[in-house]
């Protein structure tokens, strides 16, 4: 147990004479946070122009139902800017308005009179997602319109069911994959850096002569990578909890144990890297690891229940596995369902990838030496 | 000139002692599309529809089926399903009789607000067909004027956009990681020493950045092409929209290579710049759509004159305003280049390394 703790106490003296190690996992997923936070964060409304040259009442109504229509998001669909006709093709050319609804002068005579009133709809479809908004917003603004202008009620009426009082907010989604992204970068840099030094500084022949078992030399690595993955995830979990409000509470040491896991299994291979790469290429390496991950690992939406749209090579680490159950302790604070499979399925991950990876490892040292 | 060959060759020759780091900066925008491509959004969406009894439940099914752009892809695929009123994957669809009325109810899994927009949307324009049908000339029709022909898969702007940033990293990472590590190896000293003009040797090396940034560009243009049937009519033109970006870029690598002559500092400078700029500068969705300040700022990096250039030759329509973009990147090359110079000389033939 001395000989751990020595060895441990090298570990973090090599780890404090380079702290910028600690930033490696932090700032990148920092970073991504920005990013999705600035382009998913905010309001997903359509700016519109609505230029009602209409006589009658009906263009009004239609007007204010563009306001008066809510997404999941709670914002309405389209956020309608008061512009002069002239302004508004201005802005719509120019693409500083994603549309704009022209309703006729006859529009409210045509409804009334059963005459096809029309409604000319002006968008941009350079790209058909948002085209695809654009026409299906439309369905929702006209339904609660003919409600408010008392049509003939619709032969089918919608109705929705949720499995949870309160809607799960997509930017929250996101940002449980980035700290779990900063659980694993921070262990993964950590490890890459401080054993790529010592591999220079040729401290590994050293190790690589040792009379004992390697265990005690790549134990107190893997030791100092998880606890500095974990904290750096936890860190980003404070900055995501200032942002969204999102902390799991009590359930945190669950989250420790989840992202743990993850952590394990990523840091052999990274130790096995940081034997052989370059350090500026093995480094940037590890870190575009870590975003590929985040990417094709559920960083971006739920997994659990959209097992069909996952990629098959997503199924190959353990982030697509663990990232749903934080979701759960992070956001709702809830214990998750598939808890103990997912714990049965991490363990595997992290047991072969360190029954491997640390086996190769301790090859290799003994034969470096 | 037969020097500038020769010190042409050489530069491509240090390729061999960096060939990681080469391949990252080359590769790395190629295999972001690739992924990022494999998970964009597509209007497309698989709807679980529990298989229909009624007559309102199949008009139902047969109502989202047309659900879709006159000009693009369907948005509805249904597939039907048995519900047995048990927890839900995804959602299902199941139209049910309250009240002696049909009611199409969307059971919801645990999706995010996000998934249950897009389903809610979906059934709600299948829901509006029916009811339209039934209004007949009361209807309101909606006169759709899009801005192009055809709609263009998302995959398109995104692929497009990332020529710029593919073109900006590799310039900017080679650039500034290249000319650090001379510092660090101390073989700047040998710069100093060439009997040389200056201007040969760095106009050798951005020959080299600018080529490897054109290839980087050139496999994100192959996979965007392979990947969304999308190439340019001018692949020419491309290049050369291309060349002031990769001018720039490398222009910025190196005076970080030569002012922080420390590799990891000079290439987080390349990275962030890289990525900030593409984000800002038109790398999600023209920036004009964001609002009149991220317009503002967009404009202030050379990734949304370089989008609006490049978007007529994949979209087939002009945006903003080409000649302003043009002379903004000609002269931010320029004065890239000459502060370049001027840093080179201070710092490689007037300062001891």
């Amino acid at each position: 147990m001395k000989r751990l703790w020595i060895l441990l106490l090298m570990e973090l003296k090599a780890w404090r004479s380079d702290p910028i190690t600690a930033l490696g996992g932090f700032i990148p997923p920092l970073f991504i946070l920005v990013a999705f936070g600035l382009l998913f964060g905010g309001r997903l409304t359509f700016k519109v122009a609505v230029l009602n040259q209409d006589a009658g009442q009906y263009g009004a109504v239609l007007r204010q139902a563009l306001d008066e229509v809510l997404s999941p998001f709670g914002t309405p669909y389209y956020d309608v800017v008061d512009l002069a006709p002239e302004r508004a093709w201005e802005a719509y050319r120019a693409h500083r308005i994603d549309g704009i609804w022209l309703l006729p002068e006859d529009f409210s005579e045509r409804l009334a009179a059963g005459e096809g009133p029309t409604v000319d709809m002006y968008f941009s479809n350079y790209n058909d997602d948002r085209a695809k908004n654009h026409r299906i917003y439309t369905a929702e603004i006209l339904w609660h319109f003919y409600e408010e202008i008392g049509l003939p009620g619709p032969p089918l009426d919608l109705a929705e069911s949720y499995p949870r009082s309160e809607m799960i907010e997509w930017f929250p989604v996101i940002a449980v994959g980035v700290a779990l992204l900063s659980f694993m970068l921070g262990s993964m840099i950590n490890v890459f850096m401080l054993t790529r030094k010592e591999q220079v500084s040729r401290i590994v022949l050293e190790f690589g002569l040792a009379p004992r078992s390697l265990a005690w030399v790549l134990l107190p690595k893997v030791l100092l990578a998880l606890v500095m993955g974990l904290a750096t995830g936890t860190g980003l979990l404070a900055i995501v909890y200032l942002w969204v409000g999102a902390w799991p509470g009590a359930y945190l040491w669950a989250v420790w144990l989840l992202a743990g896991l993850v952590i394990l299994f990523w840091v052999p291979p990274t130790l096995l890297l940081g034997m052989r790469a370059q350090y500026f290429a093995g480094a940037i390496a590890t870190i575009l690891t870590g975003l590929t991950v985040f990417f094709v690992g559920g960083g971006l939406g739920l997994v659990r229940h959209n097992w069909e749209s996952v990629p098959w090579f997503s199924r190959l680490f353990p982030n697509t596995y663990a990232v749903d159950p934080l979701r759960d302790l992070v956001l709702f604070r809830t214990w998750p369902a598939d808890w103990w499979s997912t714990l049965l399925i991490l363990s595997a991950f992290a047991g072969l990838s360190m029954a491997v990876g640390l086996g190769v490892t301790a090859r290799r040292l003994r034969r470096l030496a | 000139m037969s020097r500038f060959g020769l010190l042409l060759r050489n530069e491509l020759k240090l390729f061999r002692t960096a060939v990681p780091i080469h391949a990252v900066a080359i590769l790395q925008p190629t295999v972001l599309y690739l992924l990022m491509s494999a998970i964009l959004v597509h209007p497309t969406f698989e709807m679980n529809v529990a298989q229909p009894t009624t007559d309102a439940g199949h008009e139902l099914l047969e109502a989202m089926e047309h659900v879709g752009s006159p000009i693009g892809l369907p948005y509805i695929e249904p597939v039907l399903v048995t519900f047995d009123r048990g927890p839900v994957a995804r959602q299902v669809v199941v139209v049910e009789d309250q009240d002696d009325h049909p009611v199409a109810v969307q059971y919801f899994g645990l999706v995010d607000s996000n998934l249950v927009k897009n389903y809610r949307n979906r059934l709600t324009a299948a829901g509006l067909r029916l009811w339209n049908e039934e209004l007949g000339r009361q209807a309101v029709l909606v006169e759709e004027h899009a801005w192009l022909p055809q709609d263009m898969p998302y995959t398109v702007y995104f692929g497009m956009a990332l020529l710029p940033m593919a073109v900006f990293v590799a310039a900017s990472f080679l650039g500034a990681v290249l000319i650090a590590q001379e510092f660090e190896f101390r073989t700047i000293l040998e710069y100093r020493l060439a009997p040389l003009s200056p201007a040969w040797i760095l106009g050798a090396r951005m020959a080299r950045l600018l080529l490897l940034a054109l290839v980087a560009g050139a496999l994100v243009s192959i996979a965007l092409g392979l990947r969304s049937d999308a190439w340019p009519d001018l692949p020419w033109l491309v290049a050369l929209i291309l060349l002031p970006v990769g001018l720039i870029a490398g222009c910025l690598g190196t005076l970080a290579g030569l002012l922080l002559r420390r590799t990891i500092p000079a290439f987080l400078v390349g990275l962030v710049a890289s990525f900030v700029g593409w984000i800002m500068g038109s790398g999600f969705g023209l920036a004009a759509g964001f609002g009149e300040w991220y317009d503002r700022l967009s404009r202030l990096t050379p990734f949304t004159h370089a989008v609006e250039l490049l978007f007529p030759r994949y979209f087939g329509a002009v945006i903003g305003r080409p000649a302003l973009s043009v002379a903004y990147l000609l002269l931010v090359s320029a004065a890239m280049l000459a502060a370049t110079v001027a840093v080179y000389r201070w710092r490689v033939t007037r300062q001891a390394p």
